[in-house]
């Protein structure tokens, strides 16, 4: 499968990864994030579409699910109770719900349902802080 | 080699498919007394109307025939004969296994208020059945008590608020939710039902169910002796584990329930464990992480239980959600509880030497599962120059070589 390598040392915190998330989804809100350390560094949080998905373990509808064949935990909206044990569950914080709603949880799905079907903050990232890398 | 799986929630159907990720040829079955496969947690929704019984199915559409499963529904096992690797189903029957996984959950508890147990109308929420029951009477009835402000009991009513009926909840706690919340959180959630017309009856205690000639219940007597109207009593007062097949085997098995090593291996070399049979933790990514675990180990493949943080839940009723892990409360002096109440969001967070022991989050849930991570692991968070309400990931930052993130 493959995963979003990040080099936190290159990362300047532009947020053009941001951007490139809630364009991509035409959506308000990101489905990742840069937040700064104690010691004022950026660290890039990203879904790892993990190997031991915690949110799926905990998710009791279905709705999230890793893919065997790609390795991505798809989420799907419509099977969601809303009930956000996944977002309890993410070790890394990474899940959050939609602003608007309170609804949907803002899941990284690296892009597979857009156009360009891979991931847009990889695509726009200007110092390659972030690139796609087999596992 | 053949598996045999008791259960299809949580454990069985995670179990069974891992046995079959890991052992393509051998033979599988899978036997439950439900004849659906549903998600007793959304239970809820189907009673309001939301979902119907193929939304309530959290397994793959096809999963029986994907996995090459073969099930045995509406099935009950009556026996377990271990020296003979053999059980004993509810139509007479005989399966024989080389391993089996028992998860078999558990069972509504009736309390023994005089009455309770033998009248009419009067159910748990736990089974597809039970909430068939309960919207079958909602459509019929006028007045409703739920016993129990746990999270059953408060699903419940939640599942019933569409109805028009006059629902009571009656509590012996001084707050609903009394487990996952504080008396502010709790609060927040007690002014949202009674806008929406629950009668809260909170630190009291039923007495008894008073019934009319036909065994119908007619009004619940409290111990202030004030009497709550009910045609219709639904129980939300805990579960016990369901290890009456068990007696006469040589499996052990406490007032809890089952009893599992890490391994998911009962005292008998054949026989594993997995979900809320055992009593213990019965939480939906425990019940998941246990089957997993016992069918690996089950076909050889070791792997350990290590999660056992198993106080932690989220709920999210009338479009208020609430994150709790750990104590809610400071245990005693020596630790610091720091609250913050800020956009009609409240957090709170209980600490002691840099480590988090508990915690609320109500509102706004965004990022907070990183401290389900700290709490589990003890992750010492003295170093992190932040307010502890905004402690994220970046501090902990680390990747390991196949590029997940780790602690």
């Amino acid at each position: 499968m493959k995963r979003i390598k990040i080099d936190r040392s290159k990362c300047i915190g532009c947020l053009t990864c941001t951007t490139a998330c809630i364009v991509s989804h035409d959506c308000v809100d990101n489905r990742s994030r840069i937040t700064l350390s104690s010691k004022g560094k950026y660290a890039p949080i990203f879904c790892r579409h993990c190997d031991k998905p915690e949110c799926v373990y905990t998710c009791m509808t279905g709705a999230m699910r890793k893919n065997p064949d790609t390795g991505i935990v798809e989420y799907d909206k419509n099977q969601c109770a809303s009930c956000f044990m996944c977002i309890m569950a993410c070790p890394y914080g990474v899940l959050k719900a939609d602003s608007e709603n309170n609804r949907e949880i803002m899941k990284c799905d690296m892009c597979q349902y857009t156009e360009s079907k891979s991931p847009q903050c990889v695509a726009r990232c200007p110092m390659h802080a972030i690139t796609l890398e087999e596992v | 080699m053949t598996y045999v799986v008791i259960g299809a929630s949580a454990s069985g159907i995670n179990g069974a498919k891992t046995l079959r990720e890991l052992e393509p040829d051998a033979e599988i079955i899978l036997i439950s007394k439900d004849e659906y496969v549903y998600s007793r947690c959304i239970l809820h929704h189907y009673i309001s109307n939301k979902r119907n019984i193929d939304a309530l199915n959290f397994s793959e559409k096809d999963y029986f025939k994907k996995y090459n499963i073969k099930w045995m529904k509406e099935i009950g096992v009556d026996k377990l004969k271990d020296t003979e690797n053999e059980i004993e189903l509810s139509d007479g029957s005989r399966v024989s296994y080389d391993k089996l996984l028992i998860a078999s959950g558990a069972s509504s508890f009736i309390p023994p208020v005089e009455n309770l147990r033998s009248a009419n109308n009067v159910v748990g929420l736990r089974n597809l059945e039970d909430a068939q029951k309960i919207k079958d009477a909602a459509k019929k009835v006028k007045n409703v008590v739920v016993l129990g402000a746990g999270l059953i009991g408060i699903d419940a009513i939640t599942g019933l608020l569409g109805y028009g009926l006059n629902i009571s909840v009656v509590e012996m706690n001084d707050r609903i939710l009394a487990v996952q919340l504080d008396k502010y959180a709790a609060n927040k959630y007690e002014d949202l039902f009674k806008k929406n017309g629950v009668n809260l009856k909170l630190g009291v205690r039923a007495e008894k169910l008073l019934v009319d000639e036909a065994n119908n219940p007619k009004q619940l007597l409290l111990n202030t002796g004030e009497r709550i109207p009910c045609e219709f009593v639904v129980v939300s007062a805990g579960v016990r584990s369901n290890t009456a097949f068990l007696q006469g085997s040589n499996v052990e098995f406490d007032k809890f329930g089952l009893i599992i090593d890490e391994r998911g291996q009962t005292n008998i070399e054949d026989v594993y464990g997995a979900g809320d049979v055992t009593g213990r933790n019965p939480i939906w990514p425990t019940a998941v992480k246990e089957g997993i675990v016992a069918a690996s180990n089950m076909v050889g493949k070791k792997l350990l239980m290590t999660d056992f943080f198993g106080s932690k839940n989220t709920m999210n009723f009338l479009g208020l959600a609430t994150m709790s892990l750990g104590n809610v409360s400071v245990p005693d002096e020596s630790y610091k509880e720091e609250i913050e109440t800020k956009d009609g969001n409240y957090k709170k967070v209980i600490h002691k030497d840099g480590i988090i022991y508990g915690a609320i989050i109500q509102g706004d849930l965004s990022y907070a599962g990183i401290l389900t991570q700290l709490i589990r692991r003890k992750i010492n968070i003295s170093a992190v120059k932040k307010s502890i309400f905004e402690v994220d990931y970046s501090d902990f930052f680390s990747i390991k070589e196949n590029l997940e993130y780790t602690f």
